[in-house]
C-alpha cells in the first residue's frame, strides 16, 4: 500500500504539467517565459533596424529622380534609367573590370602568402623568439590604412627613400603613384605586407589542430622537412585554405576600399578605381545625383549578395556548413 | 644505436628558414623606422642630405611644430570622446545580442537570427546611409559616428559561439532557484565569457581608434575631427616648407607628417605587444568554434 503514491504518480493525467490557463497559452505563454530575452534583445535590434534596415529604404532613390527639395518620397519615378545609364559608363565600366582583375589578383597573391609564413612560422619552436616575430608580423594588421598609407606613400613615392635608393644605384625609379603601371601589384604588395602576418594565424591554429601521430609515423621512415611541409601539413590544412578561397571569392565585390582610397590619386584611376571609390567619387567629389549613386550601389550590393550565397551555397557543399553560421 | 645524423640536415633548412622569416621581419620594420627617423631629422639636414639611412642628428623640431600648430590635439579628443563612449556600447550590445542568440529557441530567434546575419550579405549603400543619418538629425554630432558602427555582426557572431560553448549546468541551479533571463546573463554567462570579452573588447578598441570614413562622411564641425582625419589632412597637404609659428624657423612637410603617422601610431604601437596574446587567442577561440 505504501507505493500506492508513486504508482498513482505514473498514472498522472494527461492534463497535469500542462498549463491550464487556455487554449492560446501556447504561444503567449513561451512568449511571457521569454520576456527577458526580448528585453535584451531590443537594444542591438533597435541599432539594427535603424542604421541597417531603415536605410535600406533609401534604395528607392535608385529608382527615382532625387529632389532634396521633394525628399524621396516626392521625387519623381525614373524606372531603370539609371540603370540603362550605368552600364554605358565608361568610367563604371572601368571600375567595375579594375574590381574583378583586382580581387581576381588578391585571390591568387595574397591567399597563398599567409599560408607559407605559417608553415614557416610553425617550424620555429614555442619560445620569445617565436613570439616576437608573430608579434612584428601582425602589428600593421591594427593600424588603418590611413597611417600605412602615409607611410607607403612617403616611402615609395618619386622622392621617398625607396626611389633615391635606386636612383643611388644607377637604377631608374619605379612610379608606383605617378603611372598606372605598377599600381596594382603595389596594392597586392602593400596589403601583403599590411595583412599576411595576421591572416597566418588561422593557418597556424589550423596547422596545431593536425595530430601529431602523422608526423611521427612519418618520422620513422625517414623524412626531410620540405616534405612533411608538402604531404602532411598542406593536405591538412586543405580544407581552411578551401573555406577561406570561398570567402574571397564572395567578397570580390570589394577590392579594399581602404586600401584603394587612401593610396590612390588622379593618375592611377585606370588601373586602381574600384567600385567603391567610383561611387566615392561621384557621390561626393562631384556634381551630386545622389539617385545615380545609389543605383551604382545597389547594382553593386545586387552582384555582391548573390556572390555571396553561391559561395555560402559552396561552403556548405563542400563542409556541411554555411560562411556565417 | 645512436640517433641518425639527420640532425645536420635539419639545421641547415632551418638556418634558411629563421634568415627568411628575420628578412620579413625587417621588411615590416623597415617603413616604420624610416617614419621615425624622417620625424626626427632636423629640416637642414634632411635638405643637404635627403637620402637618409641612418640618424645624423635628431631634433624634435617636428613634433614641436606638430603639437602647436595643427589639429592633433584635436584629433585625440575627438577619438578618445569616440572610444570612451563608443566600446561600451558596442560591447552591451554584442554581449546582450549574442547571450539571446545563443538561447534556446524562442519565439522570433530565427526571425532575429535573419534580420542579423541578412547584414552581412547586403546593405543599401552609402546614399541611403547618408540620408537616415540625416534625417535621424545626427549630421555633425559625435552620435553619428558612435551609433552607426554600434555593432559588428562578426565579433556578435563569435560572441554568440561563445556562449554557446558554455554548458547548461552551469545556469541549471540558478534558473531551478527561479532566477530570470536577466540574472543569468549577468550573473553567470558574463563572468564565463570573459576571454571572448575581452578579446572582442580589444578588437572595438582598435576599430574605434582607426576609424575615419564615417567621420569624413558625417562630421563637418571643425572641433570634432577624429585622430585618423586629421592625419589624413596633415598628409595630403602639399606644401613642401612650413613656416614654424613663434620662432619662424622653417621646418619640412616630411618630418611634420611623419611625426603626424608616429603620433598617431604610438598608442598601438605601446599597447599592442602586450596585449598581442588576447588578440591571437581570441581569434584562434572564434576560428575553432565556428
Amino acid at each position: 500500500m505504501s507505493d500506492f503514491g508513486t504508482r498513482v504518480g505514473l498514472l498522472k493525467p494527461r492534463w497535469a504539467g500542462a498549463n491550464l490557463t487556455g487554449r492560446q497559452s501556447g504561444l503567449r505563454q513561451r512568449l511571457f517565459k521569454a520576456r527577458y530575452i526580448y528585453l535584451l534583445l531590443l537594444p542591438g535590434l533597435v541599432y539594427y533596424l535603424f542604421f541597417h534596415y531603415l536605410p535600406m529604404y533609401g534604395i528607392l532613390m535608385a529608382f527615382k529622380n532625387f529632389n532634396a527639395n521633394l525628399g524621396i518620397w516626392g521625387s519623381h519615378w525614373a524606372g531603370l534609367t539609371h540603370f540603362e545609364y550605368i552600364f554605358s559608363d565608361p568610367s563604371f565600366q572601368r571600375a567595375f573590370r579594375n574590381t574583378l582583375f583586382i580581387s581576381m589578383g588578391r585571390i591568387l597573391f595574397e591567399l597563398p602568402f599567409p599560408i607559407l609564413l605559417a608553415l614557416l612560422i610553425n617550424e620555429l619552436r614555442e619560445g620569445r623568439s617565436r613570439r616576437i616575430l608573430q608579434t612584428l608580423f601582425t602589428f600593421p594588421h591594427f593600424l588603418s590604412w590611413v597611417i600605412i598609407g602615409s607611410i607607403m606613400l612617403n616611402l615609395f613615392g618619386d622622392q621617398g627613400i625607396v626611389n633615391m635608393m635606386l636612383s643611388s644605384l644607377g637604377l631608374g625609379k619605379i612610379r608606383i603613384f605617378s603611372s598606372s603601371d605598377l599600381f596594382r601589384p603595389f596594392l597586392f604588395f602593400s596589403n601583403i605586407w599590411k595583412e599576411s602576418g595576421w591572416s597566418s594565424i588561422i593557418y597556424l591554429a589550423a596547422i596545431a589542430s593536425i595530430d601529431v601521430e602523422q608526423y611521427e609515423s612519418a618520422a620513422i621512415d625517414g623524412i626531410t622537412r620540405r616534405q612533411k611541409m608538402w604531404y602532411i601539413t598542406l593536405p591538412n590544412i586543405l580544407p581552411t585554405v578551401v573555406i577561406l578561397f570561398i570567402l574571397a571569392v564572395g567578397n570580390a565585390m570589394n577590392a579594399g576600399f581602404d586600401q584603394v582610397f587612401n593610396l590612390y590619386n588622379g593618375a592611377v584611376l585606370d588601373m586602381g578605381d574600384i567600385i567603391d571609390t567610383y561611387i566615392y567619387r561621384i557621390t561626393f567629389q562631384g556634381p551630386t545625383d545622389f539617385s545615380f549613386s545609389t543605383a551604382v550601389g545597389l547594382f553593386k550590393s545586387l552582384i555582391n549578395f548573390a556572390l555571396l550565397i553561391a559561395a555560402d551555397f559552396a561552403s556548405r557543399r563542400l563542409s556541411g556548413k554555411g560562411l556565417f553560421h | 644505436m645512436g640517433r641518425p645524423i639527420r640532425r645536420k640536415r635539419l639545421e641547415t633548412s632551418l638556418i634558411i628558414i629563421i634568415i627568411v622569416l628575420a628578412a620579413w621581419g625587417l621588411i615590416i620594420l623597415f617603413p616604420f623606422y624610416n617614419a621615425l627617423l624622417l620625424s626626427l631629422t632636423p629640416r637642414e639636414v634632411y635638405v643637404r642630405n635627403p637620402f637618409l639611412l641612418l640618424p645624423k642628428a635628431i631634433s624634435l623640431d617636428s613634433y614641436r611644430a606638430l603639437l602647436n600648430n595643427s589639429g592633433i590635439l584635436i584629433g585625440f579628443k575627438t577619438t578618445s570622446l569616440i572610444l570612451l563612449s563608443g566600446v561600451p556600447l558596442n560591447m552591451f550590445l554584442t554581449a546582450s545580442m549574442g547571450f539571446c542568440l545563443s538561447r534556446n529557441s524562442f519565439p522570433g530567434k530565427r526571425l532575429v537570427f535573419f534580420l542579423v546575419i541578412a547584414t552581412m550579405f547586403f546593405n543599401g549603400g552609402i546614399i541611403p546611409l547618408y540620408i537616415t543619418v540625416k534625417n535621424l538629425g545626427l549630421m555633425d554630432s559625435l552620435f553619428s559616428v558612435i551609433l552607426v558602427t554600434a555593432a559588428n555582426t562578426f565579433y556578435l557572431i563569435l560572441t554568440k559561439n561563445y556562449f554557446e560553448s558554455i554548458p547548461p549546468s552551469m545556469e541549471e541551479s540558478a534558473s531551478i532557484d527561479g532566477a530570470n533571463d536577466i540574472v543569468i546573463f549577468t550573473r553567470i554567462y558574463l563572468p564565463l565569457a570573459k576571454p571572448i570579452l575581452a578579446t572582442i573588447l580589444l578588437f572595438y578598441a582598435v576599430d574605434r581608434w582607426n576609424e575615419w570614413y564615417h567621420s569624413m562622411l558625417f562630421l563637418q564641425r571643425l572641433d570634432l575631427v577624429p585622430l585618423q582625419v586629421i592625419l589624413r589632412n596633415i598628409v595630403n597637404a602639399t606644401s613642401q616648407t612650413v613656416v614654424e609659428v613663434d620662432t619662424g624657423r622653417r621646418l619640412f612637410a616630411d618630418g611634420i607628417k611623419m611625426a603626424a603617422v608616429v603620433v598617431t601610431m604610438l598608442p598601438v604601437m605601446v599597447i599592442y605587444p602586450s596585449l598581442q596574446r588576447y588578440f591571437m587567442k581570441g581569434i584562434m577561440l572564434g576560428a575553432v568554434k565556428a
